[in-house]
């Protein structure tokens, strides 16, 4: 059955899988939190503040989840 | 310029969007050239799985050799590889996927077809969101509701960045997985017939140049698009099997118990 198997860590996974991975986080929280500045900047005005700032947090928040699902 | 005397016969130039995906046949919706060569690949990978395991034998004909190897190819390498033994049963399906993305990409490099249904973006749309749909009720089956979305959504973080991390495993498991899955197929599938088109196409017109030494870099175009066909038949095999092993991967995850 399922248990008796050994659970997969992240890193038997192939390093293309790996890196799609990366990816996906990546442009994940660019796009997720970016939007989200886009739209408190719409809503407040703040002609992109908030699109910039998003977009790094996001960013950051994608490399700290590479991090933590592919790293070690 | 007389390049287009020589290109005037049939080949349009440049070519539109109607030359590539085609209208449909006697102006209908759903009979085009790209659901056809659907059906036909459909027709295609019955009569040869139903023939070759017709009389199986312990020493196998060629067919049914060539049969036995794509399937233990998808069963050994891709889901026990992947996804452990309990995997195996995912076998079937996953098999047909790659067998049916193998035949419609290698469409692309196949002289009367010359385009893979796969360059029009409904097709990988319709596998990515087959994969989608399968690996979401997995999971959800596996784990109940609450407890997937716990697995998927809450990553090992301190509390306070929660907030931030969420939303973004929600996008990239939810999100983007399909798109990136759909796309990808489609892009490379694509992305090879224009390069075909660009040095076939190419290769005429400089063959139609009245510059005698542009008439021999058609040579040059000829043989590059040659190349690319080859190149092209690898991006085939390729795409079918990073689909699949995407899927299969996506299945995995859903049904592993810790992430």
């Amino acid at each position: 059955m399922a248990d008796d198997q050994p659970t997969k860590r992240p890193d038997d996974e192939s390093g293309a899988n790996m890196g799609w991975t990366a990816v996906g986080y990546l442009l994940a929280g660019m796009a997720v939190w970016g939007f989200v500045g886009w739209l408190i900047d719409r809503w407040l005005g703040w002609h992109g503040i908030a699109t910039a700032t998003g977009a790094v947090l996001g960013t950051a928040g994608g490399i700290y989840l590479v991090f933590r699902k592919l790293g070690g | 310029m007389d390049v287009t005397a020589v290109l005037a016969a049939d080949t349009p130039f440049p070519p539109s969007v109607e030359d590539i995906f085609t209208p449909g046949i006697g102006g209908s919706v759903w009979l085009t050239k790209f659901s056809l060569m659907v059906w036909f690949a459909v027709a295609l990978l019955i009569v040869f799985f139903l023939v070759a395991y017709r009389k199986p034998q312990l020493v196998p004909t060629r067919t049914q050799w060539l049969a036995e190897s794509a399937y233990g190819f998808v069963r050994e390498g891709v889901t026990r590889e992947v996804i452990g033994a309990e995997g195996v049963r995912f076998a079937p399906y996953l098999a047909t996927l790659f067998c049916f993305l193998f035949v419609t990409n290698i469409f692309g490099v196949i002289p009367p077809l010359q385009v893979s249904p796969n360059s029009h973006i409904a097709f990988p749309i319709v596998l990515a969101v087959v994969s989608w749909v399968l690996f979401i009720y997995l999971g959800i089956r596996r784990h109940g509701l609450l407890k997937y979305l716990k697995i998927n959504l809450i990553p090992d973080a301190p509390v306070a960045l929660l907030p931030l991390l969420i939303p973004i495993e929600f996008f990239s498991t939810f999100i983007l997985r399909p798109i990136t899955l759909s796309l990808r197929l489609f892009a490379n599938m694509f992305a090879g017939h224009m390069l075909l088109l660009v040095f076939t196409l190419g290769g005429f017109t400089l063959l139609g140049a009245s510059n005698i030494a542009l008439k021999g870099v058609s040579l040059l175009s000829f043989a590059m698009a040659i190349i690319l066909t080859l190149f092209e038949l690898v991006v085939a095999v390729l795409q079918a099997y990073v689909f699949v092993i995407l899927t299969a991967s996506y299945v995995q995850g859903a049904l592993a118990s810790d992430h």
